[in-house]
């Protein structure tokens, strides 16, 4: 014959759960608070027991307890019972924790008794926290790395408008030695000079426009402005790898809410990959195309697509996993957070082989409009 | 004429200006092919080129003025800085290479030797054709003649050689020398030895 009752059998299990569990009458009063809840609020049972449940939560979350459980008892219509949710829960000193709180009815209670459960959500918060900041700080070192990968391009771009400036300002010296020299000639010259530097200013306006921190917010962006952009960052390094590049850009396509750094960053990522996939030592007319176009659906389509080698079969699977990349000193993240960052506006990457020969990687935005 | 080729037009225009502030002419164009198209290797001057270009670049063109027995001196201009490109374009033949952006005493240095080494090649070039057309001139025993007596022989010997009596062969080489237009034996050697030279490549 068992020593113990049913009772005490009840009292192990409610003192075993992992999660605060709390029985409470039709008013809210506490009676029966178990282990973990008292470790939880950092409050002995005895001590809350007969009192109301409010004094667990906030006052916010208290005033709207109340409201729900005379609802229920009017009406009989469930609030949260049976499916739960989130509050802040208050412990006894006065510190709040975040919590999850299901409700359930005691079946066949007369008077009606309501069991809830409750759950600390506080660790989950800070890993999530946590990996929000670390996927931050990723997209900060993938743009910087895109920047950095670019810098042999931009200083190429940045060497034609000086060139020209330092021929034209020293023919200018020359010119102005001679007895008859052309004033209309010189000063037409000193025109372009100005012109030149306002060339090159542009080419690190742009660049600087790259370095800004994501924190920027949405605004309605047009894609073929955006893209016209970059074109000439874009052409800086595709010209060093001697690949055209063609933009083929559709008309009338109705604006975007988007981050624009965030977006360009993404489009920078896949004309990256399109150059690298180009073998070094390779011979052939090397293509890059970017294309815009309206779906017809009310979204946007940007390609970005390539004659080189295509995605090998055996990378096709993992391509926008973290770490799945077919190049030594790459990471493999630059799909994984395009995807991500394109996921984050509601939209889709997509990779399809290019017709006869090559990759393209389509991103589809929806439109904002409403 | 100094020929410039890049297919940025700030910096063809600059050079433009350039060449002409000291005094030399200068035709620009925008792209490889553009230039081929309109090229007369009749033409005197240096290219002035920039290695990278869009269509065809500028070590592409090289190789198509090699090609063409072109002797035209080539100035490589480029923004890039690559090393082996540099290298490429000099063991093909380029007059030289310089980087933008450049003094510009540095590149006219450049032009103006390049602009003498077409003219001291153009001169040898015609000079060359002239003691060609002489020499067809020549009957085929004078040609005969001609060979034994810049290899050294003397007329005893080229008359047992081509069995003909020495006073026969003094008449042929004297007719040689007046049709050659030699005035010593050296210097029909020299003639020679000028025909005998190898075909050198463009810039060279």
């Amino acid at each position: 014959m068992s020593k113990t009752t049913s009772a005490d059998d009840l009292k192990a299990l409610l003192d075993a759960a992992v999660d605060g569990i709390v029985l409470i009458d039709r008013r809210g009063i506490i009676q029966v608070f178990n282990r973990a809840a008292e470790g939880l609020f950092g409050v002995a049972a005895a001590e809350v027991i007969g009192r109301n449940v409010t004094v667990l939560m906030t006052e916010n979350d208290g005033g709207l307890h109340d409201e729900h459980l005379k609802k229920y008892m009017d009406t009989g219509v469930p609030q949260i019972i049976g499916r739960g949710r989130e509050v802040i829960a208050r412990r006894k000193d006065g510190s709040t924790f975040p919590a999850f709180l299901s409700v359930g009815v005691v079946e066949g209670s007369e008077p009606t008794r309501f069991v809830g459960l409750i759950q600390d959500l506080s660790d989950r918060r800070w890993a999530e926290e946590e990996a929000r900041r670390l996927q931050e700080r990723l997209w900060q070192v993938s743009r910087l790395a895109t920047m950095g990968e670019m810098a042999s391009g931009i200083a190429h771009e940045l060497n034609q408008p000086l060139a020209a400036i330092a021929n034209y300002s020293q023919a200018c010296d020359r010119l102005l030695g001679q007895p008859d020299a052309d004033i209309a000639e010189i000063r037409e010259a000193l025109r372009e000079i100005t012109g030149q530097a306002v060339r090159a200013g542009e080419i690190i306006r742009k660049l600087r426009g790259l370095a800004t921190h994501s924190d920027s917010e949405s605004e309605p962006t047009n894609m073929n402005r955006l893209i016209l952009e970059l074109a000439d960052l874009v052409r800086s390094s595709t010209k060093v790898h001697d690949i055209q590049c063609d933009l083929d850009l559709g008309h009338d396509l109705p604006d975007l809410k988007i981050q624009p750094a965030e977006i360009q960053q993404v489009i920078l990522n896949l004309v990256r990959n399109a150059i690298e996939s180009f073998p070094s030592d390779g011979s052939g007319a090397r293509r890059i195309v970017i294309r815009t176009a309206s779906t017809g659906q009310g979204d946007i389509e940007v390609s970005v697509s390539d004659n080189g080698p295509g995605v090998a079969s055996d990378i096709a699977p993992c391509l926008f996993e973290p770490f799945c990349s077919s190049k030594d000193k790459s990471a493999g993240l630059g799909l994984a957070i395009s995807r991500t960052i394109i996921a984050r506006h509601g939209g889709t990457l997509k990779y399809q082989p290019n017709h006869p020969i090559g990759a393209c990687f389509i991103v589809r935005l929806p439109c904002s409009c409403t | 004429m100094v020929f410039i080729v890049d297919d940025d037009e700030a910096v063809r225009n600059s050079l433009r200006l350039l060449v002409k502030s000291v005094g030399l002419p200068a035709s620009t164009a925008n792209s490889a092919q553009e230039f081929l198209a309109s090229y007369d290797p009749a033409h005197a001057g240096c290219l002035v080129l920039d290695v990278r270009m869009p269509g065809m670049s500028g070590i592409e063109l090289q190789q198509q003025l090699n090609q063409r027995g072109a002797v035209i001196p080539v100035i490589f201009i480029t923004g890039h800085g690559d090393i082996p490109m540099a290298v490429e374009a000099m063991q093909q033949g380029a007059f030289d290479f310089l980087q933008k952006p450049f003094r510009d005493q540095d590149l006219i240095d450049r032009i103006q030797r390049a602009l003498e080494k077409d003219r001291l090649s153009r001169e040898e070039l015609t000079q060359r054709s002239r003691i060609r057309e002489r020499r067809e001139s020549l009957t085929p025993r004078e040609r005969e003649v001609l060979d034994l007596v810049t290899s050294g022989k003397p007329n005893k010997i080229m008359a047992a050689d081509l069995g003909l009596s020495q006073r026969t062969v003094e008449i042929h080489r004297a007719r040689v020398m007046e049709k050659m237009g030699a005035s010593s034996l050296a210097q029909l050697v020299r003639m020679a030895l000028d025909l005998q030279e190898p075909q050198t490549g463009a810039g060279k």
